[in-house]
């Protein structure tokens, strides 16, 4: 006891003068990231500023979707229908309803929170495994009915358009637009999950009963989480266009979802940056493996198996258990 | 008698055939500390779990500071002034303290409100205020998880404070503790009884602890109530003593 005690140093003394560098060095690292990849056009080929479009419409998506499967604990396979739904929105409103990219675009969140509330309400009824089967059913749902409706959707060749404004056409000045919607997608995403609902969610995730019996309304709380993720997985799906340069029915397909899920565990699902750090891993990691293997899901697959076996909190939860492990030891 | 702040007249459950709660009236005066003993299978916790709906009766009502709480959902009867502590330790492993606390707080809050930033100072001074006078202060930076079970157990008890009831419900709130453990835990919901004008409505496994600080001990038994009254009286009645708990308290 006594010698226990003696190691334990006197909180207020110790701990006070390290926070702030604490706190800027996330903040240092976090700028050099933002400005490497503000410079990329400068640095790399434009294949992979292609990439880094892909990347940036997946970072908002996955970590949209990891609000509910990492913070709420609520696994959704099926965030690929208002991924889609965005992408729709923005090409089937130019099209149908001669509506500007920037329209569709504003339009694209709130078609998404209002489809997400009404998908919610079904599909939140259903806990855990049968939670992930009925999303998995809506994903499906959506992807036969864009399918078929050949005349509207233009079926499983999907809508390819000139939708994009001329002046983002380049590759550099649509990743540099991306970047910025990203950018500032994620930072409310990173409030979000900063805030008092990301708190309850947290602890909806861990004991859900618990939170009932503090007196929360788990379900509408959950809905609320669903309704917010839907919508920024919409407006990832419009950000989506930009690269795809049109819609089509696959976005809808639960491997989108997938995608999302895919990305959460590998990058870590119980940390903010994990989705993120994800994202880029299975975006780069695709792209080079597909130089060497055609069945690149087969690697994908030990990955994911080796993720989830050794690192269960995925790689961003490996990062920041090693630094927590350096702080104990420097306070010693 | 002062008005009851708990009143449960002829609660029952079914569970398939088979009767756990049967017909169970009860009533607690406000600012009492109230025991339930009885074996195990007595119903007690099936008896807490109708109060705070968790369960449904089969029949029956429990009124509380005039509301009817007959059958409604946890989280109205939570925001009605009655919390509980359950049973089987029922904590939020990966969250610290200081968050597990700081979301009881919450909890008890409208949606809306939710939506603010980070938890504010206010809420954090009472969600240590909280964990000080349960003796968490030194683990309060500390996953739930790592925790001993005795802390466990003050973990669970500071979240059903949180949402600062009237009536508080401790489910063996000492079960799987050493003797140490327990004194603890009892001096310091008594403490906090008295402190902050709390009613206590708790089962018990340890008659000692029940005689010691209760001052109306009910005793069930196979669902029904076998007896009632003040401690003294309960605690004189050999018959309940020998036949249903099969133990002589200690003087």
């Amino acid at each position: 006891m006594t010698v226990l005690e003696e190691k334990i140093p006197p909180a207020t003394e110790r701990t006070t003068p390290a926070r702030p560098v604490r706190r800027i060095i996330p903040l240092i690292a976090l700028a050099a990231v933002l400005a490497l990849l503000a410079a990329a056009p400068y640095l790399v080929t434009v294949t992979t500023i292609l990439s880094l479009e892909q990347v940036a419409a997946f970072a908002v998506f996955a970590v949209a979707a990891n609000l509910l499967i990492g913070q709420a604990g609520l696994v959704s396979f099926g965030q690929g229908v208002f991924f889609g739904l965005g992408a729709y929105t923005v090409t089937l409103g130019w099209e149908h309803a001669g509506l500007s990219f920037w329209e569709g675009f504003a339009l694209a969140p709130v078609l998404g929170a209002a489809a997400a509330a009404l998908i919610g309400l079904v599909a939140l009824r259903a806990r855990t495994l049968y939670f992930a089967l009925i999303t998995l059913a809506f994903s499906q749902l959506f992807y036969q009915l864009v399918e078929q409706n050949t005349g509207f959707t233009g079926g499983a060749n999907g809508v390819f358009a000139p939708v994009v404004p001329a002046w983002m056409l380049s590759p550099v000045d649509g990743y540099l637009t991306l970047l910025a919607i990203a950018v500032a997608a994620l930072a409310v995403l990173r409030w979000l999950y900063k805030s008092n609902f990301g708190l309850l969610l947290r602890a909806s995730r861990e004991n859900r009963a618990r939170v009932q019996a503090l007196g929360t309304n788990v379900y509408r709380l959950y809905l609320l989480a669903f309704t917010v993720s839907g919508a920024f997985c919409s407006l990832a799906g419009a950000m989506f266009v930009v690269y795809n340069q049109g819609s089509n029915a696959e976005l809808f397909d639960w491997t989108t979802s997938g995608q999302a899920v895919l990305m959460s565990v590998i990058g870590g699902m119980y940390t903010f940056a994990g989705p993120v750090v994800g994202a880029f891993v299975y975006q780069f990691g695709h792209d080079w493996l597909v130089r060497f293997v055609s069945d690149w899901q087969l690697v994908l697959g030990g990955v994911l198996l080796l993720v989830v076996l050794l690192r269960p909190d995925g790689l961003a939860g490996a990062l920041r258990l090693s630094s927590l492990r350096n702080r104990t030891r420097g306070r010693r | 008698m002062t008005t009851p702040l708990l009143t449960i007249r002829g609660l029952t459950r079914d569970f398939g055939g088979f009767r756990a709660v049967d017909g169970v009236d009860l009533d607690v005066a406000p600012g009492a500390i109230h025991s339930v003993i009885g074996p195990n299978g007595a119903g007690k916790s099936t008896l807490f779990s109708l109060i705070t709906g968790e369960r449904r009766p089969s029949a029956g009502s429990v009124h509380f500071a005039g509301h009817d709480l007959t059958g409604r959902a946890p989280h109205a009867v939570t925001r009605a002034g009655l919390a509980k502590a359950f049973q089987t330790t029922s904590i939020f492993p990966r969250l610290t303290v200081r968050e597990s606390v700081c979301a009881a707080l919450l909890a008890r809050n409208r949606q809306s409100r939710l939506l603010r930033s980070r938890t504010g100072p206010a809420v954090r001074t009472e969600a240590e205020t909280i964990c000080a006078s349960l003796g968490l202060a030194d683990h309060i930076d500390l996953p739930g998880s790592v925790l001993s079970h005795g802390d466990q157990r003050a973990l669970e008890v500071a979240l059903a404070l949180a949402t600062a009831p009237r009536l508080l419900l401790l489910d063996e709130p000492t079960a799987g503790m050493s003797p140490f453990e327990t004194r603890r835990v009892v001096d310091q919901i008594t403490g906090l009884a008295k402190e902050r004008g709390l009613t206590v409505l708790f089962s018990e496994h340890d008659l000692d602890t029940v005689f010691a600080i209760s001052d109306e001990v009910t005793v069930m038994h196979q669902g029904r109530v076998l007896a009632h009254g003040p401690a003294a009286e309960v605690r004189a009645d050999d018959e309940v003593m020998a036949v249903y708990l099969g133990s002589e308290p200690t003087p």
